[in-house]
């Protein structure tokens, strides 16, 4: 990213008091504009993003020529670009006192709850550059309160889809507080269009008090250059089930990370990711075992198609002290052309000794005399290939618990092949 | 009626060690309605000559034909000849780990209908346990992944059950019988003898006349060095049953090394 203000601090002062916002996020944006002229960009292993355009487009400007199409909405929260978001809560949900808010209206009505978690544990705005350029900019979101003891039975659906023709840069951010020993499922759906390269910088924070339980399940098309942050931190016994399908089509720089701080905390990770054409997926997932008795396990499969690039990075770290703590993971890349880029790089890193770890990873190709079987009964290359790709990352796909979530990934999962071979196969 | 004809094959392998000649000039002919039987020792080129026909990457055509219908088969691949009508049934079929049996037979039915007109499930499924009962396979066959951890006998039934369920033309039937207790080489046999009709033929490989006690053949080649050295009807099976491989070569006076004679 360009070292030079993005902006100046008068016309950041302007944006925020345009919106209303509270002294103290005014507050945070100032402090941030300068972290980030001070902060050095994010390391992730393996993967070069620096020539990526991550901070393309204006944050505080859009140009009204805007025309997105509405869609009818099924879901609960739907949010167009940086437009205000459409909340409508199920009965269930507003009985049992959840909170769901736009970002602006939120930090007024919930000064506390921004105090202590936005932008301070899950993802620090100190952390790095991108972090920082997010506290700054940072131009819409939502805010989820699920109170104590509260267990939704119905998933809560967020449709989240980025409008690049305003030339606005996306800095969108999601808050979720799950109070104490509360229970939910998050069906997240992230999308943009490609009408201009205008770049996102989304941050998600998920703060799993004692004892919640959180289902999070994501499935992302974006088709611009984005870095894309889900940072969770989880307190004594909560549990987080994380189900991602990475079909974006766009250079994304993904950063997944879980803090298991509290002790007995749990996390399960586990994402499909598909890379055509000649973009590049960088992801890095990454489980920090704090407290004692935590486990955390990673498994990724991705697929790579034509000339794209995917980089997978497993980090686990159990640090001093973690006693008794677990940390596994699995990556495995399948490359389905010779100029496919990609990696599977697991990192453990252990400070204790009273642990178990461990690690698998895999890059392959396509097994020649597995397509050579399918198509001796008469499929097509294209379908014997995606039916091999269906088999490899069905390990992970038969791990995810809602029936919804896993046929609507199947679905984007074959759509997304299909129009990965259609390029290729024009482009042969 | 369909024809399937080798003309004067030769065919070379590729691997990385060798450039080996294998098939010497084999010919061979024949209509839909009957049954065809190869035998011959082993090393001969048998499962090259399948394998060949049926258009694995691996084998090269050095000279000569396949043709299908009055039509070279030859630059095909193996997609499109198994659309025109052609099925091998191999000896070591691939495991294909998270596609289930049942997915990959009517992905290879709707292979062969307009795009806009895939099988019913209720078709499908109807056609589906007819076939089981005729193999004796248990219907949870159907669900488990494509030949993953299945043992031989399964994976060779497995293959006369996708044989059933695709309906080819003409059907390749390498060592089929290989590893088969008599009892499930009869419900192969049973599962070939029901696709007998004037629109089906099939090419049965095998090491052994037994097989041929269960099915029938109209006709009997022998190979023998890369090429076929003799045909006959099915008393050809028999005799070769009592002479030997060795004895048939002495008779035709050939200059071939059996592999398994030291």
């Amino acid at each position: 990213m360009k070292k030079q203000p993005f902006t100046t601090a008068a016309d950041l002062k302007a944006f925020s008091q345009a919106h209303h916002e509270t002294a103290a996020m005014t507050a945070i944006r100032m402090t941030a504009l300068q972290q980030y002229l001070d902060l050095p960009l994010a390391e992730f292993p393996k993967i070069n993003y620096r020539r990526w355009l991550l901070d393309e487009g204006q944050p505080f400007v859009a140009n009204n020529t805007s025309v997105v199409a509405q869609q009818p909405i099924t879901v609960n929260v739907d949010q167009q670009g940086t437009k205000p978001a459409t909340i409508k809560l199920s009965a269930e949900a507003q009985a049992t006192g959840v909170v769901v808010l736009d970002f602006f209206t939120a930090q007024a009505q919930y000064p506390e709850l921004f105090a202590k978690y936005y932008m301070t544990l899950a993802l620090p705005k100190s952390a790095h550059q991108l972090a920082a350029y997010h506290a700054a900019s940072v131009n819409s979101g939502v805010f989820i309160y699920v109170p104590q003891n509260v267990k939704l039975t119905e998933p809560l659906t967020l449709n989240f889809q980025q409008d690049t023709t305003t030339g606005q840069t996306y800095v969108h951010h999601v808050l979720l507080v799950a109070g104490e020993d509360s229970d939910l499922t998050i069906l997240e759906s992230r999308q943009s269009d490609d009408e201009q390269v205008i770049s996102g910088n989304i941050v998600e924070e998920l703060i799993l008090e004692q004892g919640a339980h959180v289902h999070f399940t994501a499935i992302d098309r974006i088709q611009t250059v984005a870095y894309l942050a889900r940072r969770a931190y989880l307190m004594k016994n909560a549990r987080l089930d994380w189900a991602l399908g990475l079909m974006n089509d766009g250079d994304i720089l993904s950063d997944f990370n879980t803090d298991l701080v509290g002790e007995g905390s749990h996390t399960e990770f586990k994402a499909v990711a598909i890379a055509t054409g000649s973009q590049s997926q960088g992801v890095t997932t990454r489980i920090t075992n704090y407290g004692q008795h935590t486990e955390g396990n990673i498994l990724q499969h991705g697929v790579i198609l034509s000339d794209a690039t995917l980089i997978f990075n497993g980090i686990g770290h159990i640090v001093r002290g973690a006693r008794d703590s677990d940390a596994q993971q699995e990556n495995r890349v399948l490359m389905l052309s010779r100029t496919a880029r990609g990696d599977a790089n697991p990192i453990l890193l252990i400070d204790e000794n009273d642990v178990r770890a461990g690690h698998a990873a895999s890059v392959g190709r396509v097994d020649q005399s597995q397509m050579y079987y399918l198509m001796s009964r008469g499929l097509s290359k294209d379908v014997a290939e995606r039916l091999v790709i269906r088999g490899f990352l069905g390990s992970v796909l038969a791990e995810i618990p809602s029936a919804e979530a896993r046929d609507a990934l199947k679905r984007t999962i074959e759509r997304k092949l299909i129009d990965g071979q259609k390029h290729r196969d024009s482009a042969e | 009626m369909a024809n399937l004809t080798v003309k004067n094959l030769h065919v070379r392998v590729d691997d990385e060690s060798e450039h080996k000649e294998i098939l010497k000039g084999v010919n061979l002919s024949m209509n839909s309605g009957e049954i065809h039987a190869i035998m011959g020792p082993n090393g001969t080129g048998k499962s090259t000559l399948s394998e060949t026909i049926m258009g694995n990457p691996r084998y090269t055509i050095t000279e000569g034909d396949i043709i299908l219908n009055g039509e070279s088969l030859l630059g095909k691949p193996v997609d499109e000849r198994a659309r025109a009508g052609l099925f091998l049934g191999m000896q070591y079929p691939a495991e294909i780990m998270g596609v289930t049996n049942a997915e990959f037979m009517r992905s290879a039915i709707n292979a062969r209908r307009p795009e806009d007109n895939p099988i019913s499930v209720r078709a499908f499924i109807k056609e589906l346990d007819k076939n089981l009962e005729i193999l004796d396979m248990n219907e949870k066959m159907a669900e488990r992944y494509l030949n993953q951890g299945f043992s031989g006998g399964e994976k060779k039934r497995n293959e006369i059950l996708q044989l059933l369920m695709i309906k080819p033309t003409f059907a390749i039937l390498d060592e089929i019988d290989s590893g088969l207790d008599i009892d499930a080489m009869k419900v192969v046999a049973k599962g070939v003898n029901s696709m007998r009709s004037d629109d089906f033929g099939a090419l049965i490989i095998t090491h052994y006349e037994r097989l041929l006690d269960y099915i029938t053949p109209d006709v009997v080649h022998v190979m023998m060095g890369g090429k076929v050295v003799k045909s006959g009807n099915a008393s050809l099976a028999t005799k070769l049953e009592d002479e030997g491989y060795a004895g048939l070569r002495d008779e035709l006076g050939l200059d071939v090394k059996l592999t398994d004679e030291e």
